[in-house]
């Protein structure tokens, strides 16, 4: 009912004028508005929770001191090259008056801020832009200011985190300006060789000459949501290839998908996500891994023997161990994961073109030592599945993997490999970006890496797509996995031209975990329970606990010559 | 001066207030939310500004659009009414900071006393009484058996991790001390793995009794009586009256003068109610002190005959108040009953829905306080209650005879509603004779 217009409104006046001394007003500063959602926000709210719209979740920009007040433990910032000369190397005019300007308002000396902190207790050297001091382009001092910490950082043996967010070169330094992407990057590869860790933090928005030089040389590459990160600037690409660019283009999440992000980080985790990738680079004191890998190997070497007597089981037969392998409700990659190791981080990406979720790659602890865990990932639902591609993996997992492999051998950290895939996958994409090519590669380079490696079959082993994380120290075996250069169905269709014949093709083809032990192709089998789902993995998680343990106990034994001599021998032999 | 007021909330309170402005001369700007637009609240004040979507915490409780519908619409001053951002320090803050007169005490008195710890300490110094208690955590019988000596029995032991009636037991006597403590440690320690203990007295079926206060910015504070709401289901009042049945003159004094002293202890300006636990032994307690005009003012005003929504505007004003102690006289008694829209039968269920007909009663000493009509959609989103209705007579007995006559009138068709089980409780021999405590519905059962 509408009472509005029936009501007489007793009040007489209607355009009223506050005669008050104090009119209402909000003063400067107490509010602002939200450039992405629009919404009126209180600056305090704003300041107190980690610059973020507490409406939309939107993420404003981040003054440097204001980062590093974030993620640094209080008061343990030390800056490095506070005061550096203005240069003009063309002699551009204006330019220093627009400096000193920049200098006065924002009270920085220049884009960058550098130094060294303590995160959680773990030292790092530090190197933040501020998009306040002309976007943070890179003149000669962002270039040397960033190249001078990561010089004291190699030679300091400490980890490098920069914060990087840039609107590229610095125009009114012209070619001197480019020549800051050879150097800091030159400096990066000389830090990266001394073996040390650097960790790229992209936020919002990090373009052109910064992108192309240390904001892509990450070890491992992190990011703020929703961050605008590319080379080209969108408006750029737009005004070149005359056309809309897509929504999200560039964006963080676009970068994640296209594998040139390892881990989009929220910031209000971002200090102790910092702070756990810094503890697991420490280097691991020898001895001690020594005692923790006997005492694990030991624990579980008495019980082991009675279960696998209990339950090897000889009865079953290819075609039926075929069928069990491939069961829905069998462990899956994952699982083991969880099972086996703590503190998992997960990576993402290739660097090159995707990131493929049908191998799950990341670092987590075994025992407290850190170890790289690679796993290729069935999916528990029908929606997992089709986004894992049921562990067919394309030729940008393989290299994820790979890259995860070479990133273990720089800090020497043993891989431990999963493998349960039907068969790398078998489509038109594949091809077009080189399965062939990036299977090869794997066995080329996995042949050669200088840490322990452990291949385990938890289901299915197929041919070349199993194989490409299977060039191993060792490989295991679970008692009714399978591992064959092609399917049974495959197999019986092209030697007898009638797939139905895949039972009859699995006894001949010798693919069971028993034959393959007898044909030397494999080291250990681990016992299964009768039904072997999720719910009952303790039993094998903790006999493979084990036996990893003890395989991490005599291989980190040996030298990395040793090593690939070895594993150079285990297959020379096949 | 102020000349245009925001009312930053719904429903009665929203419509009361509109009511006193209009008496006062002064504008009135309504906020609503997108549940209600056709809200009483929204359809009769001189302006309405929508402030957002139904739920409170993105409209009703949105302190940045409803500052920016002050500064749009150019109101002098916000008026919090009841719940949402009444007794919310940053929002009165926030109008401070904006030079809009926040209508309620300051923000600072606001956040002292919203902090019980404090607000314990502020009163204990002004010696105003409060729940004897121990200072200083407790470990073994022996030490707490000293200490509840001092504080004086019965006494309750309580985990200082405790929650949920875990670790926690009374002792009447010294005798039961021993058992009781250790009982109660023993279960803290199994609950939350911890065994510090506190120990406080034990206030037995005690009477919800509150003082309304007025204190101006002159630094005059006076109390208008006190008001029992006893009467109250998990810590929801639903009946209030005033006088208190229990309070004799010379406690009335006694508990008014705390009153007067914990708000000046406070700082306090404007109106304010100061909770009290009432024991049999007219021991009384301080609980806690409400930061903002209530519910049951209606009662307070009848006996006294003074207008606490006009008197809170002239204060906020910076005028003197418009009484002196001397001139506060309690005539009468009167009794508030709230209706809810929900269904007692089904554990007092909210009942949203629309009116779909609607007969309120009238009459010599009869107030109705409500902001629904005939048609009117009792939106889910918000409190339950619907309407309050209040009632005066010469005396206590006069006016449960008013009410249950007033009660007995109300029809409200179409939703559910607590009418019938007010009718009781006004039907209850005990409540009748007066013989009430805050167990009273709860032991109804």
């Amino acid at each position: 009912m509408n009472l509005k217009d029936m009501f007489k409104k007793t009040s007489g006046r209607s355009h009223y004028i506050s005669l008050r001394n104090s009119r209402p007003e909000v003063p400067t500063g107490l509010l602002r508005k939200c450039n992405k959602c629009g919404a009126a926000i209180i600056a305090e709210d704003v300041k107190n929770g980690y610059y973020i719209c507490p409406k939309c979740h939107g993420y404003f920009r981040v003054h440097a001191y204001r980062r590093i007040e974030m993620i640094a433990d209080e008061g343990s910032f030390e800056e490095w090259d506070k005061e550096m000369d203005f240069v003009n190397p063309l002699d551009f005019k204006g330019y220093e008056d627009k400096i000193n300007h920049l200098k006065e308002r924002t009270k920085l000396n220049e884009a960058v801020v550098t130094g060294k902190v303590m995160i959680n207790g773990n030292p790092a050297v530090v190197g933040v832009c501020d998009g306040r001091f002309m976007m943070a382009s890179m003149g000669w001092i962002v270039g040397e200011k960033i190249t001078r910490a990561v010089e004291r950082a190699t030679e300091e043996k400490l980890p490098v985190i920069i914060f990087t967010c840039s609107g590229g070169a610095r125009m009114q330094e012209g070619i001197v300006s480019l020549m800051q992407m050879a150097k800091t990057s030159a400096a990066l590869k000389k830090h990266s060789d001394a073996g040390q860790l650097y960790v790229s933090v992209l936020t919002d928005p990090t373009t052109g000459g910064v992108t192309a030089s240390f904001a892509m040389l990450g070890d491992i590459i992190l990011a703020e949501p929703k961050a605008l990160i590319g080379f080209a600037g969108p408006r750029v690409i737009e005004q070149t290839i005359g056309q809309k660019l897509p929504k999200g283009f560039q964006r963080s999440e676009f970068l994640l998908d296209h594998g040139f992000v390892d881990r989009i980080v929220e910031r209000e985790e971002l200090k102790d996500v910092l702070a756990q990738i810094l503890e697991m680079h420490h280097s691991a004191d020898a001895a001690k891994v020594k005692e923790v890998l006997k005492d694990a190997a030991k624990q579980n070497a008495d019980e082991e023997k009675e279960t696998v007597k209990e339950q090897i089981k000889s009865s079953l037969d290819a075609w039926e161990r075929v069928q069990i392998s491939r069961k829905k409700d069998r462990p899956v990659g994952t699982d083991y994961i969880d099972a086996l190791f703590t503190d998992f981080m997960e990576f993402h990406g290739d660097r090159y073109f995707k990131d493929d979720h049908a191998i799950v790659g990341g670092i987590a602890y075994f025992h407290g030592i850190p170890v790289t865990v690679i796993a290729q990932a069935k999916g528990k639902t029908t929606k997992e599945n089709l986004d894992r591609n049921f562990s067919m993996p394309s030729p940008d997992g393989y290299r994820k993997a790979l890259r995860l492999m070479k990133q273990a051998e720089k800090f020497g950290r043993p891989v431990i490999c999963f493998v349960d895939t039907p068969g790398a996958f078998c489509g038109l994409e594949a091809e077009e970006r080189g399965q062939g090519e990036a299977i090869a590669r794997n066995l080329f380079e996995l042949s050669g890496l200088k840490v322990p490696v452990l291949s385990v079959v938890i289901g299915e082993g197929g041919s070349g797509g199993a194989l490409a994380m299977a060039v191993a120290d060792e490989v295991w075996m679970l008692e009714n996995a399978v591992y064959s250069v092609l399917s049974p169905e495959g197999f019986a269709s092209i030697l007898w031209k009638d797939s139905k014949r895949a039972s009859e093709a699995a006894e001949v083809m010798k693919l069971t975990a028993g034959d393959l032990k007898r044909l030397g192709i494999i080291e250990q089998v681990i016992p299964e329970p009768e039904e072997f789902t999720d719910e009952n993995m303790e039993g094998v998680c903790g006999d493979l606990d084990g036996r990893i343990a003890a395989f991490l106990e005599n291989y980190t034994e040996y030298s990395a010559d040793e090593l690939t001599a070895r594993r150079y021998d285990r297959f020379r032999k096949m | 001066m102020i000349g245009k007021v925001l009312i930053a909330n719904r429903g009665e309170i929203a419509v009361r207030i509109i009511r006193a402005c209009r008496e006062m001369g002064i504008e009135t700007v309504a906020v609503y939310s997108e549940a209600d637009r056709d809200a009483l609240h929204t359809q009769l004040a001189d302006e309405a500004v929508c402030i957002g979507p139904a739920p409170s915490s993105e409209s009703y409780l949105n302190m940045q659009n409803i500052i920016s519908a002050t500064l749009i619409s150019g109101a002098d001053a916000i008026h919090p009414g009841f719940g949402f951002l009444s007794e919310n320090s940053r929002f009165a803050e926030l109008c401070e900071q904006c030079s809009i007169t926040f209508i309620g005490p300051k923000s600072q008195v606001i956040q002292s006393l919203g902090n019980k710890s404090e607000a314990r300490n502020t009163m204990i110094n002004a010696g105003v009484p409060v729940i004897p208690g121990s200072k200083d955590p407790i470990y073994d019988a022996e030490e707490g058996a000293k200490i509840a000596a001092e504080i004086g029995y019965p006494v309750i032991v309580k985990a200082a991790l405790g929650g949920g009636g875990k670790g926690m037991r009374v002792a009447q006597t010294p005798e039961e001390f021993e058992n009781s403590f250790n009982t109660a440690q023993k279960e803290a320690q199994m609950a939350f793995g911890d065994n510090t203990m506190y120990i406080e007295h034990f206030v037995q079926h005690p009477r919800h009794i509150e003082f309304q206060i007025l204190a101006d910015e002159h630094g005059n504070v006076i109390h208008l009586g006190e008001r029992d709401c006893s009467i109250q289901r998990n810590h929801q009042k639903m009946i209030e009256e005033s006088p208190s049945i229990a309070l004799t003159p010379e406690l009335r004094e006694k508990m008014g003068e705390a009153a007067v002293k914990a708000a000046k202890a406070a700082h306090y300006t404007n109106a304010g109610t100061i909770e009290f636990l009432l024991e049999k032994n007219n021991n009384f307690y301080f609980m806690e002190m409400n930061t903002r005009i209530q519910v049951e003012h209606p009662v307070t005003e009848w006996v006294t005959g003074i207008d606490l929504v006009k008197e809170q505007i002239r204060i906020a004003d910076g005028k003197p108040l418009s009484y002196k102690q001397e001139d506060v006289h309690i005539t009468g008694h009167a009794i508030e009953c709230r209706i809810n829209a929900e269904n007692p039968a089904k554990n007092f269920r909210p009942s949203p829905g629309t009116i779909t007909d609607m007969y309120l009663p009238g009459g010599k000493g009869v107030r109705i306080d409500s902001a629904i009509y005939s048609g009117y959609t009792v939106p889910p989103y918000y409190d339950s209650m619907l309407a309050k209705l209040i009632v005066h007579a010469k005396n206590r007995n006069e006016a449960i005879r008013k009410m249950r006559s007033a009660l007995g009138e109300v029809i409200i068709e179409g939703i559910d509603t607590n009418v019938d089980y007010q009718y009781e409780i006004l039907n209850h021999p005990d409540f009748i004779s007066g013989n009430i405590d805050i167990e009273f519905i709860e032991n109804l059962g």
